[in-house]
């Protein structure tokens, strides 16, 4: 396999996972912040990690050293002029992204494939008006990104299918399973998954069942390993209200997509799940 | 539990029939047809009804069993597709009128579902609980609403994949790796889909469409015209993918 030099922009909850991804597949990686604090944090997991990945017998003391010293954790956009591949994973702001790529599509080589980790923003939306908009894609894992399987590459309006194969090739080199898919709003996991919470939501809303029931019969006869309030309780409520909202705005309002005044509430007062001890069920005891 | 003498009616062409049929066999009931019954109604102890697409055939059974069957036998119905209340509404004793709704294959379903007509009264709730139980599966009693929880989450879900199925956003295959990689799906959609039978979803996803006039229930229509063309899936060789060829069958 053909080593690349990988760029990693948000060294955050993604981008710091992604960077693990790449750098155990032998890349070289650099991996940026704008917040030195993260980047510390963000070299202390990537220790850590390896370390147990030493205790459990997956690599040695060597491969481990050798891992650390291919991954660069740097601060400034210039020191990524040199690489094949840069992966952008900074907050979810489209004028944040816009910047980024525009920095990118100067300080990198022209034939440089340049992916965002982005998942609502329309690839189409951050590669307009940018030179070669061709190379721009998204490429889209799931949390925690060393963990879930998947990749979804998404073709913007302007990739090139030899980008788009590129891209697709990576992911499969990072052992990842790869899905392509068109620019459309919430992909494939983020659109085709809103029913399994939205209609929860509805069917809660018209006092059909109540959320412990609504759980264990998507459980038990469903099959599904979590039920759908435990989940949003384990997502956060406000992250999973946010992402609903962003596919029904997308979708310029389609009636499908409808977000829930329930679930307003709970993000209105404070009840975001697991991470404020209280959602759709308490944490607290 | 002994079901020795225990006759059960099972009637209806939903994509249960052959499922209910088998496990109410091996349980040790009885099972028989509206005809084999006609001649010896008062050996019925328990009617099920379970068609969903036909209405008409539904209307028509139920009314068949309302006439046939003694006041007081219970008969339970599908309700993925109307109400049961709706169809209690069809009937002369509409109390002993049930509503139940799951999906094949019933060897995955640990626990089935039970929805109360409004005019339902308690041996009839009783009656459902108790077969249900009697075939090992857990009951969970929730209000009368089209397609009850699970069937009515999960159809929505095929619906949306059918939407960007029809939508070239992805291929059939891609949806479901997707699904199943991405968010832990025990199957991927369309590939469930094909197994339960599309005229199964179609059914309640009409049905939905129907009782609440919302454009948030609007059926995707490669998924109605896929039922229209009777791919339904595994069941008739071609659904949202091809069961020709052996490899194609193993997927
Ligand atoms: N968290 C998830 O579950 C998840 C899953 C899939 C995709 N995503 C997407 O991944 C992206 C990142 O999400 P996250 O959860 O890792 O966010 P995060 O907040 O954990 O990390 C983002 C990082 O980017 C850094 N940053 C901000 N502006 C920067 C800049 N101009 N230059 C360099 N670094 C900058 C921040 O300091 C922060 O460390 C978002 O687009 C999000 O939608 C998130």
């Amino acid at each position: 396999m053909e080593t690349k030099t990988v760029g990693v922009i948000g060294a955050g909850t993604m981008g710091a996972g992604i960077a693990l991804v790449c750098g155990r597949k032998g890349h070289h990686v650099k991996l940026l912040d704008a917040n030195q604090a993260v980047l510390d944090k963000a070299q202390s997991y990537l220790q850590s990690i390896l370390s147990k990945d030493v205790e459990k017998g997956k690599i040695n003391e060597q491969q481990k050293t050798d891992t650390l010293e291919r991954m660069k954790l740097v601060s400034d956009m210039e020191q990524l002029a040199d690489c094949d591949i840069v992966i952008e994973a900074v907050p979810e702001r489209l004028d944040l992204k816009k910047t980024i790529f525009g920095e990118l599509s100067r300080i990198c080589k022209s034939d440089a494939l340049l992916l965002t980790n982005t998942s609502s923003i329309s690839i189409t939306e951050i590669a307009g008006g940018l030179p070669h908009p061709e190379r721009i894609l998204g490429f889209h894992f799931f949390n925690p990104a060393p963990v879930m399987p998947l990749v979804e590459v998404i073709r913007g309006k302007k990739s090139s299918e030899d980008n788009v194969e590129q891209a697709y090739r990576f992911a499969e080199q990072l052992g990842k399973v790869p899905v392509l898919v068109t620019d459309t709003p919430g992909f494939i996991v983020n659109r085709i998954a809103r029913p399994y919470y939205n209609e929860a939501l509805r069917i809660l809303g018209d006092n059909v069942a109540k959320v412990e029931q609504i759980d264990r019969i998507m459980k038990q006869a469903g099959g599904f390993k979590m039920g759908p309030f435990e989940l949003q309780d384990m997502i956060g409520i406000d992250i999973n209200f946010a992402t609903t909202q962003s596919v029904y705005s997308d979708f310029f309002h389609e009636g499908r997509f409808k977000p829930s005044r329930i679930q307003q509430r709970m993000v209105q007062a404070g009840s975001l799940g697991r991470k404020t001890g209280e959602g759709f069920y308490d944490y607290s005891k | 539990m002994t079901t020795a003498n225990k006759a059960v009616l099972l009637t209806g062409d939903s994509p249960l029939y052959a499922e209910l049929h088998h496990l109410l066999i091996d349980r040790g009931y009885t099972v028989l047809s509206f005809e084999d019954a006609t001649s010896a109604p008062q050996t019925v102890s328990l009617a099920v009804e379970v068609n969903s697409l036909n209405l008409e055939a539904k209307k028509q059974q139920l009314c068949d069993l309302d006439q046939l069957l003694a006041a007081d036998v219970p008969i339970i119905t599908t309700s993925l597709a109307i109400t049961a209340t709706e169809a209690a509404s069809w009937t002369e004793h509409p109390e002993r009128v049930c509503g139940f709704g799951t999906l094949v294959p019933l060897a995955e379903r640990e626990l089935i579902e039970i929805a109360p007509a409004l005019q339902t009264e308690e041996p009839a709730i009783a009656a459902a609980v108790s077969l249900f139980r009697s075939l090992d599966k857990e009951t969970e009693i929730v209000v009368d609403e089209v397609g009850l929880v699970f069937p009515r989450i999960l159809s929505l879900i095929i619906n949306e994949a059918a939407f960007a199925l029809m939508e070239k956003a992805a291929t059939p295959q891609d949806i479901d790796t997707a699904m199943k990689k991405g968010t832990n799906y025990p199957y991927g959609p369309l590939e469930w889909a094909d197994r339960i039978g599309l005229d199964e979803i179609y059914a309640i996803s009409r049905g939905l469409q129907r009782d609440f006039a919302e454009e948030r229930y609007r059926t995707a229509p490669l998924l109605r015209k896929l039922v229209l063309a009777k791919r339904v899936g595994v069941r008739s060789g071609q659904g949202f993918y091809h069961y020709g060829s052996k490899e194609e069958c193993e997927k």
